[in-house]
C-alpha cells in the first residue's frame, strides 16, 4: 500500500509536468510583464517587454503586447514635439490594451484616422484619476508638447482618492514568491481560468467557521439611509475628490477631456462637467446601440468593433476641435 | 456532497486513509467507518433525510428477518414483503409524487369543468437518491421471499449495504446478493483494484467536468428558447443533450464503481457504450442497466415476462417502460418518454430481434463497422435522441412544440453559442469522444487500456487538460439523476 501511495505521488507529479508542457506548447496562459516603480513615483510596465496576453480556456483571446522605452504597451515611442500633432490617451486597462494586438489598439485606428497625428497610450491597468493627473504632473515637460489629453473616467472607480499615493498591492506583485509563481504557466493559466476559486471558497469558508462557528450575526441597526442619500454622498465625495486631484497636480481644461460612459455616469456629475467648462466626450449610447458585440467573450474589455466606436467618437472631437 | 467537488476530493483520500491504514484489522470496524462516512456524505447536503434512509434500513432489515423465518408460511411472507413495498413506495409516493397526483387530480376535474382551488399542494423538497435507495432495499426484501439470498442479521452490514456512499446518490442501484456479500467479507488490499479505480474515477470525470458540463449551457439554452430558434437548432439541442446525459450519468457510474473499487468493492456495471446500440432491446441492455434489470427482475419477470403470450408479453413491456419513465420524475413527460420507447421496442420484441445482440457489441471481431452497423447504431441513436426531447422538457406542451417546430418548418441557421464560444471546439470534442469510446467499446470497466505506459501516461494528460480546457467556473455542477 505504501507503495502505491508513493506511485500515486510520482504520477502526480508527472502529470503536472506533463500539464506544464501542454500549456506552454499551447500557449494557453498569458506573459505577465513586470512592473516598476520609476523614479516619479509613477507606477508602470518596464521597459522593452514583448509578449502575448491570453483570455478564455482554449486562448480565445490571443493577442501580442509591447511594451516601449516609456514603460506603456503601444507599437511607438512616445517623442512629442512642437511642430507635430500629438494625442495622448491615458487611462486603465480599456487604454493600456492587452486584450488586443499592439498594433491595432485605439491608438493606432486614430492615426489611420487623422493623417499625420501621433497618438501615445499610457494605459495601465487599475489606474485611476489620482494615477492619471499625478503621471501627467510628473511628466510635465513630455505632456506640454502634446497637444490634446484624454483621460479615461469610470465615475464609480477612478475618483475614490483625493490625493496620490504608491499602490502596494499592484506592486506586491512583483514579490520574488509571486515572480516565482509566475514561472509555472500551469499555475498561471489555472488562476485565469477560476479554478484555484473552490480552493479559495474553501479556505475562506473554513476560516470563517474557525473564527466565527455560530450562525451569522445579523446587524441590529439598520440602514436608514435611502439609495439616494447615498448616491448623493458618492457624489460630493467625487467632486470633491476631482477637485482636489486638479488643484493638486493641475487640469488644463482647454485641451484635458474625459472619456466618459454617460449611460453609467450620474447626470448630476455630467452637468458639473459641464457647468465647470471641463470637456468630455461621450462613448456610451454608442457602444450600446451597435447592433455587433462590443466587449470581448471572456473579458469586459472592449473588442475590435468596441475599439473603433471609441476611435471614432475621439476622432470626431479632435477634428471638431481642428 | 458532489463527486466533482473540492469536498469530496479531500474527503475520499480521508476515508481511503483510514479505512486501509487504521481501520484495517476487523471488516466491522471498516463498515463502520464507511457506514459513518456515508451518513457524513449524504448528511452535508441534508442532515434531516438521513433519518428517511435509516427508517428504510430499519424496516427492509426486520422484514428481512421475517420473510426468513416465515419462508415456509406464503401467506404471512408475502405480508411481510408487502410492508416492505409499501413502505417504500410510499416514501417515494409522499416525497416524489405527492404534488403531481394532485396537480393531476386537479387538472382532471378542471377538463370535466370543475375547478378546484388548490389548497393541498406542499412545499415538498426532493430527498436526493430517495428513488436510488429505496429501490435497493426492497430489491433485498424481494430476493429474500424469492429465496436468491438469506437475510441477514448483521444490522451494520446492512445498513452499510443500503447507505454504501459511492452509489447512495445515484446507483447503480446495487442487489444484497453482490454488495451485500461483499460487505460482510473481509477485504484485502489488491493494487489492481485500486488503480483500476482511479483510472474510472478519472474516466468519469472527465466525462462528467469535459463532456456534460461543457455541452449544458448550450443545451440548456436551445431548450429555454426553443421557440426562437430554427429546426436545425432543435436537432442540435437534442442531439447534444443525448451526449450531456450520457456524460452525466454515466460518468457519475463510473466514479461511483471506481470509488467502491477503492474499497475493495466491486458494483455493476451500469453503462456498456449504450450510443453504440444496434436497435432499442440492445440500448436498454446498456444504458442505466442496474435499473432496466431491477425492472426485468422484479417487475417483468414475475408478470410473466416474455413467457406469456404475445398480448400479454406486449402488455408487460408497456407496463415496465411506463413505470420506468414514473421513477425517473413526477411529470407527464417521462411518462410518455417511457411510452414512446415501448413503442419502439414492441417492434423489436415482436421480430424476435431483443436478445440477438446480447452477447455482443458493435463490429464485434472487426476493427470497423459494417454498413449496416452503421445505419442501425444511426437509427437507433436517432430514436433514443428523440425521445430525449420528451425527457428534457419542462412540461408536455413544451415537449409538443418542440417537436411541431422541427416537423412542420425545417430550416437551418448557425448556432452560436450563448457566451459567444467557438462552438467548432465542442463539434470536434464529441467526434474525439465518441472515436475514443469506439475504441475501448468492448470493456467499460477499463477505459485506458493501453499496453504501453507511456501511451497510457499519454493519454491521462490529454484528459486531465481536456478537463482544463473545458472548464467552467460558473456551471452548475450538479448531476442530472440527482432530481430522479
Amino acid at each position: 500500500m505504501k507503495k502505491l501511495v508513493f506511485k500515486i505521488g510520482i504520477y502526480a507529479i508527472l502529470l503536472l509536468i506533463a500539464l506544464e508542457i501542454w500549456v506552454r506548447v499551447f500557449h494557453l496562459a498569458k506573459d505577465t510583464p513586470n512592473r516598476y516603480l520609476d523614479e516619479n513615483k509613477v507606477e508602470k510596465w518596464m521597459p522593452n517587454q514583448n509578449g502575448y496576453a491570453v483570455t478564455g480556456n482554449r486562448r480565445q483571446n490571443f493577442s501580442a503586447y509591447h511594451i516601449n522605452a516609456s514603460g506603456y504597451n503601444s507599437y511607438r515611442e512616445f517623442n512629442p514635439s512642437r511642430e507635430g500633432f500629438e494625442l495622448a490617451l491615458v487611462g486603465d486597462s480599456f487604454i493600456e490594451g492587452f486584450h488586443q494586438n499592439y498594433y491595432q489598439s485605439i491608438g493606432k485606428k486614430i492615426e489611420n484616422k487623422i493623417p499625420g497625428i501621433e497618438v501615445y497610450e499610457y494605459g495601465y491597468a487599475g489606474y485611476d484619476m489620482a494615477d492619471q493627473l499625478h503621471l501627467i504632473h510628473q511628466y510635465e515637460n513630455q505632456f506640454k508638447l502634446i497637444d490634446l489629453v484624454v483621460l479615461g473616467l469610470k465615475y464609480n472607480n477612478d475618483l475614490t482618492r483625493a490625493v496620490y499615493e504608491v499602490e502596494g498591492y499592484r506592486l506586491a506583485l512583483e514579490s520574488p514568491l509571486n515572480k516565482l509563481l509566475k514561472k509555472s504557466k500551469l499555475l498561471v493559466y489555472g488562476k485565469s481560468i477560476g479554478i484555484f476559486s473552490p480552493i479559495q471558497d474553501f479556505i475562506f469558508t473554513t476560516r470563517n467557521l474557525m473564527v466565527n462557528p455560530g450562525p451569522p450575526i445579523k446587524s441590529s441597526t439598520l440602514d436608514t439611509s435611502s439609495e439616494q442619500t447615498k448616491a448623493e454622498e458618492l457624489l460630493k465625495k467625487n467632486i470633491e475628490n476631482l477637485e482636489s486631484l486638479m488643484r493638486l497636480y493641475g487640469f488644463d481644461k482647454d485641451k484635458f477631456y474625459f472619456l466618459i460612459d454617460e449611460t453609467v455616469t450620474p447626470t448630476p456629475f455630467i452637468q458639473y462637467l459641464e457647468e465647470n467648462k471641463i470637456q468630455f466626450i461621450t462613448i456610451g449610447a454608442e457602444l450600446k446601440s451597435s447592433t455587433k458585440n462590443t466587449t470581448l467573450i471572456y473579458d469586459h474589455h472592449w473588442n475590435n468593433n468596441g475599439r473603433e466606436i471609441v476611435a471614432q467618437k475621439i476622432t470626431n472631437q479632435i477634428k471638431n476641435k481642428r | 456532497m458532489l463527486f466533482n467537488s473540492l469536498a469530496f476530493a479531500i474527503f475520499l483520500p480521508v476515508v481511503f486513509l483510514l479505512y486501509w491504514y487504521v481501520f484495517k484489522k476487523s471488516v466491522k470496524v471498516q463498515n463502520g467507518l464507511v457506514l459513518v462516512a456515508s451518513y457524513f456524505f449524504y448528511g452535508l447536503w441534508d442532515w434531516r433525510f438521513l433519518f428517511l434512509i435509516l427508517a428504510s434500513t430499519l424496516v427492509d432489515y426486520y422484514v428481512g428477518i421475517q420473510i426468513g423465518k416465515n419462508a415456509d408460511k406464503p401467506r404471512l411472507k408475502k405480508q411481510w414483503l408487502w410492508l416492505s413495498i409499501v413502505f417504500n413506495l410510499s416514501l417515494l409516493g409522499f416525497f416524489k409524487y405527492y404534488n403531481f397526483f394532485t396537480d393531476s387530480f386537479i387538472d382532471l376535474f378542471e377538463i370535466l369543468g370543475y375547478t378546484i382551488k388548490s389548497t393541498w399542494t406542499l412545499q415538498i423538497i426532493l430527498p436526493v437518491g430517495i428513488s436510488f435507495y429505496t429501490f435497493q432495499t426492497m430489491s433485498y426484501s424481494l430476493d429474500i421471499y424469492y429465496k436468491r439470498i438469506k437475510p441477514t442479521k448483521d444490522f451494520l452490514s446492512f445498513a452499510t449495504f443500503v447507505a454504501f456512499f459511492p452509489q447512495l446518490v445515484a446507483g447503480p442501484i446495487e442487489r444484497a446478493s453482490n454488495l451485500l456479500g461483499q460487505i460482510t467479507q473481509k477485504r484485502i488490499v489488491h493494487i489492481p483494484q485500486i488503480t483500476s479505480g482511479l483510472k474510472l474515477i478519472l474516466w468519469g470525470l472527465f466525462k462528467k467536468m469535459v463532456i456534460a458540463d461543457s455541452l449544458a449551457p448550450i443545451v440548456d439554452d436551445i431548450f429555454a428558447n426553443h421557440m426562437h430558434y430554427p429546426a436545425s437548432t432543435l436537432v442540435l439541442g437534442v442531439t447534444l443533450f443525448s451526449f450531456q446525459v450520457y456524460g452525466d450519468f454515466s460518468g457519475y457510474s463510473d466514479i461511483a464503481i471506481g470509488t467502491a473499487k477503492l474499497f475493495g468493492i466491486e458494483l455493476m456495471s451500469n453503462f456498456k457504450f449504450p450510443n453504440f446500440s444496434r436497435n432499442v432491446a440492445e440500448y436498454w441492455q446498456r444504458w442505466h442497466v442496474s435499473l432496466s434489470t431491477w425492472f426485468r427482475h422484479y417487475v417483468y419477470i414475475p408478470l410473466g415476462g416474455s413467457r406469456v403470450s404475445k398480448i400479454k408479453s406486449i402488455r408487460n413491456i408497456c407496463i415496465i417502460f411506463l413505470v420506468s419513465g414514473f421513477w425517473h420524475g413526477a411529470n407527464w413527460t417521462f411518462i410518455f418518454w417511457g411510452g414512446f420507447h415501448a413503442l419502439a421496442f414492441i417492434p423489436v420484441f415482436l421480430m424476435g430481434r431483443n436478445t440477438v445482440y446480447k452477447n455482443s457489441v458493435v463490429a464485434q471481431n472487426s476493427l470497423l463497422p459494417s454498413l449496416t452497423e452503421v445505419f442501425q447504431v444511426l437509427l437507433t441513436f436517432g430514436i433514443v435522441t428523440f425521445s430525449r426531447i420528451f425527457f428534457r422538457s419542462a412540461s408536455i406542451t413544451d415537449a409538443f412544440n418542440f417537436i411541431r417546430r422541427i416537423v412542420s418548418d425545417f430550416s437551418y441557421e448557425t448556432y452560436l453559442h450563448p457566451m459567444g464560444y467557438r462552438m467548432l471546439d465542442y463539434y470536434i470534442l464529441l467526434v474525439i469522444f465518441v472515436l475514443y469510446e469506439y475504441l475501448i467499446r468492448k470493456n467499460e470497466r477499463s477505459p485506458f487500456a493501453f499496453k504501453n505506459k507511456y501511451v497510457r501516461f499519454f493519454v491521462y494528460s490529454l484528459v486531465v487538460l481536456s478537463m482544463l480546457l473545458f472548464y467552467d467556473d460558473g456551471v452548475d455542477r450538479s448531476f442530472i439523476y440527482f432530481q430522479f
